[in-house]
């Protein structure tokens, strides 16, 4: 079963088509890594898989029956743009008032312990408006997390958190995930994404344009040589004479896709008059083939 | 993997949203504030006015003097006796006092509970945690309109326990003239029930304006005016079982009514 299967979603502001015939599938228990451009469509999606916003076409089903239905949604966690907290309330207070609304019988318990999960237990008198930003969104995570969701949906989640708030983050969903909750996640920071995604939908101009398992991305993205010379351009334009895609990258690094190895191209370059200086091989990561796939390459 | 979810009754989706929005009625600070003033602004009305009493204040353009008068009992602040008519000028001015100042301006107070009480909703965001997990619009407008009808009907006891104490401060007379103690229960148990009227009208503008809390007050206080005439109608002093009957029907149908309207454009439109 699939816990979110939409079919040919449209969704019209006025004028504006946001989203055209866009297809998604993502399987229980699966870390749905959801990438795009700003205004791809995006944050619409996971507002409609919420109810948040209503479809203009198309249909949305989650774990086999229709997004509507309320047995189903109560069981979804979100987290979309900012966290819904009252600024006056406590932390506590706000949590406590989720756990009212997901009618959670031993609510200060688990609350306790969803604050600890997210390491927030010290701040659960603070008043919300007091928070930090990286603060807020752990709280924001928090709530989605209470009443152990069945689908957990999160816009930017990781956005404003510190190096080890990412990694608190990381932890704590690949935990949920394991105990069966799926997690659809859209992300900017990709290098993060990577690092936990299972499945990746990529998705431009409000259209679905790949999906993919990590496992078919790991397949399908490239193997380069990274290598430094003296003379940089001469070194370029010896390489394209053989290889079909060699790129000047930072830092004075020259790369060559798809090169059978690094002997080879030491080898070859040898024999043109050129000493390298550093050579290795190494693969692109997702932040590259989104790029890649974004431009066309 | 086969994932079974719990059947999420619409009595558990009711007692769950009843639990959020008493919750929030209950603690916080606006709610008290609106108490608070709910007790003073009686006190401070029969206070002042009867301090006032026989003042004469000139009109600096005509020369016309007006003879300030003050309630002639605790109970006008409450409400009139109907039937009752104005013989004379005094009596009209009189009139014009208690048809201003008295417990029907919270009708008006309540609008500005139910707007503020709604819009935070959208305002904070808290919105897209209530309908993510509420497929149902229905839920959160009975409850809304459940919980701002009980906290309307403790502003109304609020102020009749600061028109007592005000009544006794400013020493006014507590007779009866053409009603009872009776009367009064009904008559404030009326109002009571009366707010269960005006109550769906605000959420109905409420959720119409979502976040932006000067249209919701505007478009409340717009159409609560319409309303405002008949309350002092509906629930005079000497009320009877009748008109808590009229107000409670009134409320359940419009409860009802516009009720399925705010749930229609809740359905409707995005709440974020």
């Amino acid at each position: 079963m699939n816990a979110i299967e939409i079919k040919s979603l449209t969704k019209n502001f006025k004028e504006k088509q946001a989203l055209c015939g866009l297809d998604m599938t993502v399987p229980v228990g699966a870390i749905y890594g959801f990438i795009g451009e700003n205004g791809s469509g995006k944050s619409t999606t996971e507002k409609i898989i919420c109810g948040l916003i209503h479809e203009s076409g198309g249909t949305v089903k989650l774990f086999g029956k229709s997004h509507t239905d309320p047995d189903i949604r109560a069981k979804v966690g979100v987290l979309i743009e900012a966290p819904g907290c009252f600024p006056n309330m406590s932390v506590w207070n706000n949590m406590m008032l989720q756990a009212a609304n997901l009618d959670i019988s031993n609510a200060e318990q688990e609350v306790v312990k969803i604050l600890k999960l997210v390491r927030m237990e010290g701040a659960a008198g603070n008043k919300y408006k007091n928070c930090s930003l990286g603060m807020k969104q752990r709280i924001g995570i928090a709530m989605a997390l209470l009443g152990n969701p069945a689908l957990l949906v999160l816009d930017e989640p990781i956005n404003g958190l510190d190096a080890d708030g990412m990694r608190i983050m990381r932890e704590v969903l690949t935990d949920i995930s394991k105990s069966g909750t799926t997690i659809v996640i859209s992300s900017h920071i990709l290098g993060e994404l990577e690092k936990i995604a299972t499945h990746y939908g990529i998705v431009r101009g409000g259209k679905m344009i790949k999906e993919m398992t990590a496992a078919e991305l790991e397949a399908d993205c490239r193997t380069y040589v990274a290598l430094q010379a003296k003379d940089m351009s001469r070194v370029k334009a010896i390489l394209s004479c053989k290889y079909s895609r060699v790129e000047e990258y930072e830092a004075g690094y020259i790369r060559v896709y798809d090169a059978v190895s690094p002997e080879v191209i030491v080898s070859y370059l040898y024999e043109n008059g050129i000493i390298i200086t550093e050579i290795g091989t190494s693969k692109i990561g997702l932040e590259e083939y989104y790029i890649d796939l974004m431009e066309g390459k | 993997m086969d994932i079974k979810f719990e059947r999420y009754t619409f009595g558990k989706r009711l007692k769950s949203m009843l639990k959020v929005d008493f919750r929030r009625m209950f603690g916080t600070k606006l709610f008290y504030i609106m108490l608070g003033i709910s007790f003073v602004v009686p006190i401070l009305i029969l206070v002042m006015t009867t301090m006032m009493d026989g003042s004469v204040s000139v009109n600096p353009q005509t020369g016309e003097e007006t003879i300030m008068e003050a309630f002639d009992s605790a109970w006008q602040i409450i409400g009139t006796v109907s039937g009752e008519t104005a013989s004379t000028d005094t009596a009209a001015m009189s009139m014009d006092m208690m048809s201003m100042c008295n417990i029907n301006l919270l009708y008006f107070g309540i609008a500005a509970l139910v707007c503020i009480f709604t819009a935070e909703d959208f305002r904070s965001g808290y919105a897209k945690n209530l309908f993510t997990v509420r497929a149902r619009k229905t839920d959160y407008v009975i409850s809304k309109t459940l919980v701002c009808t009980v906290g309307g009907m403790l502003l109304i006891l609020s102020f009749f326990i600061g028109t007592m104490l005000g009544g006794a401060i400013a020493g006014l007379p507590f007779e009866m003239v053409g009603f009872d103690v009776g009367n009064v229960v009904i008559c404030l148990l009326s109002k009571m029930f009366l707010i269960a009227v005006f109550v769906p009208i605000y959420l109905l503008m409420s959720v119409i304006a979502k976040q932006k809390l000067w249209l919701s007050l505007l478009l409340s206080l717009m159409t609560g005016m319409f309303l405002f005439m008949m309350i002092p109608m509906l629930s005079p002093l000497n009320a009877t079982i009748m008109n808590v009957i009229l107000c409670i029907a009134g409320g359940v149908m419009l409860s009802t009514g516009l009720g399925a309207i705010s749930n229609q454009v809740l359905k409707k439109t995005s709440l974020v």
